[in-house]
């Protein structure tokens, strides 16, 4: 690791930021650049960028609204025969989704040059779209308040980390080099000349340290507000879902080309659903949505990097963010399995030992 | 169940082709009395039981669920048993965490030799199962 540091000047951090993220398109270090833009005022997207002046005008790495996954804007960039080599700026969340997508093979990590960046917490998009980009009097939301990973994971993929955590504007952005970064890339941030951020990255840290402490309780206090307590509650909680699967669509690590939700094992006969809801007295319509929602608990859980994209895509405003915390927290904890940690950490459900888990 | 009735659980079983489901033929065949409560499916592997399959069969009522693979080592496919060890593993926490009681979810390896185990296990699961009373998902309309 080699830690640098990028001076601020009168324009701000964001075009600090943008020029510096413009020149590494500008030198050909990379083909491609995924980074949030403003598309018209407060509506952000992702963009795949050539254009090294568009970065310049239109970039908003620091945009403070996530509309989808980054890890799925670039999956879908480096999966099929991929090539070349594409950057994308990734928040916390996003970093370590992307990392489980490459396990799941659904991006290929040598194509990807990853830029880690200090996540100061998101708003819903539609909020801060409908306020014009103002964020003033938005509340963050609730995935981002409770967040204990506001700073990029350095060692997980072999990229750049910029943070900013506990550093006003005066004292620069803090760069962290990975050793392994690709050799063009790094070519590029040595002609920059940048100073020393030693002094910067401790401070940063410190404030890293201090900030997840506090979050910490307000992580555990929100997960521990209405324990659920059997299955009648648990089916209240998810009452409203239409099925629309909307979660599934914004989950990041949800990868399946095909649902099975989607295949015709749920296109039921007549009589079928008649026979169900004679059993019950009555069937909600549509059926099976909490079998939906278990069932994706039990398929990806594992991979939950918590980024709340499952709730911030809700029609019904259903608490998924908190009920995959909470499910995810236990199954994690049973392989000691952080995900986005390292690619070379296994996917519990792709390996076993052979003395484990008893007794059953 | 009418009043005074005693509560007969339903299990509904995955069974593995190779060991449990030979191991149940076995029990049969021996003439081993094992309480009727058990609707055995006939599976090519432990290993290929999505827990979506046990979710289902609790939601729509059934009292428990039996997974039946072979020992450890002895899988046919190597190691499907191990990673449905694994699944089941998840699904228990994941039970647990909401408080679904995970205890109608039984993982039991059972070889083909062991008609006797499997009619303990149906036994076993049977009284414990009416221990535990009717799954209230089986009359819930919301799940």
């Amino acid at each position: 690791m080699k830690d640098l540091l990028i001076a601020v000047g009168q324009e701000g951090k964001e075009k600090a930021l943008s020029r510096f993220l413009a020149r590494l398109l500008e030198t050909g270090a990379v083909d491609g650049l995924v980074v949030a833009a403003e598309a018209a005022p407060g509506v952000i997207t992702h963009v795949l960028a050539k254009d090294p002046r568009l970065v310049e005008r239109a970039a908003r790495p620091l945009a403070p609204v996530m509309p989808s996954s980054a890890a799925q804007v670039v999956s879908e960039v480096v999966r099929r025969r991929p090539s070349g080599k594409v950057a994308a700026v990734l928040r916390p969340c996003e970093g370590r989704a992307l990392v489980e997508l490459m396990k799941l093979k659904q991006a290929a990590p040598e194509n990807v040059v990853a830029i880690g960046i200090d996540c100061a917490g998101t708003y819903d998009p539609v909020a801060y779209r409908d306020a014009g980009g103002n964020a003033d009097g938005l509340e963050p939301r609730e995935a981002c308040r409770v967040c204990l990973n506001p700073a990029p994971l350095e060692d997980a993929l072999p990229g750049i980390t910029l943070g900013f955590i506990g550093l006003d504007d005066s004292e620069g952005i803090f760069v962290s080099v990975h050793d392994r970064l690709d050799p063009a890339v790094a070519a590029v941030v040595d002609e920059l000349g940048l100073a020393s951020g030693e002094g910067a990255g401790r401070k940063r840290s410190k404030a890293v340290q201090a900030l997840v402490q506090e979050r910490q309780g307000a992580y555990d206090a929100f997960l521990s507000i209405a324990g659920i307590s059997g299955i009648e509650a648990f089916a209240r909680e998810l009452a409203a879902c239409t099925g629309c699967h909307n979660c599934r669509v914004a989950c990041p690590v949800c990868y399946c080309k095909e649902c099975v939700f989607d295949t015709d094992t749920f296109e039921y006969e007549t009589g079928q659903f008649l026979r169900k809801a004679g059993r019950k007295g009555a069937l909600k319509m549509p059926s099976e949505t909490v079998l939906y929602h278990l069932t994706r608990m039990n398929h990806m859980s594992l991979s939950c990097v918590g980024c709340g994209q499952c709730e911030q895509a809700c029609p019904a405003d259903l608490p998924l963010f908190r009920l995959f915390a909470m499910a995810s927290r236990r199954t994690q904890e049973i392989f000691g399995y952080v995900p986005g940690r390292s690619l070379a950490e296994e996917l519990p459900f792709t390996t076993f030992r052979e003395q484990e888990l008893e007794p059953r | 169940m009418g009043s005074g009735e005693e509560f007969e659980p339903k299990i509904v079983a995955f069974l593995c082709n190779w060991c449990t489901y030979t191991g149940a033929d076995l029990a049969g065949v021996s003439r081993i009395q094992y309480p009727p409560n058990v609707r055995p499916i006939r599976v090519m592997c432990s290993g290929s039981v999505d827990p979506m399959y046990i979710l289902k069969a609790l939601l729509d009522g059934a009292d428990g669920v039996l997974v039946g693979g072979c020992h450890p080592g002895d899988c046919h496919y190597v190691s499907g048993n191990y990673k449905a060890r694994r699944r089941l593993a998840v699904l228990s926490a994941i039970l647990d965490e909401f408080g679904i009681d995970s205890r109608r979810v039984w993982f039991s390896f059972i070889s083909a030799s062991e008609g006797a185990l499997f009619a303990k296990t149906v036994g076993d699961m049977t009284a414990a199962l009416k221990a535990l009373g009717p799954n209230p998902a089986r009359a819930l309309w919301i799940a």
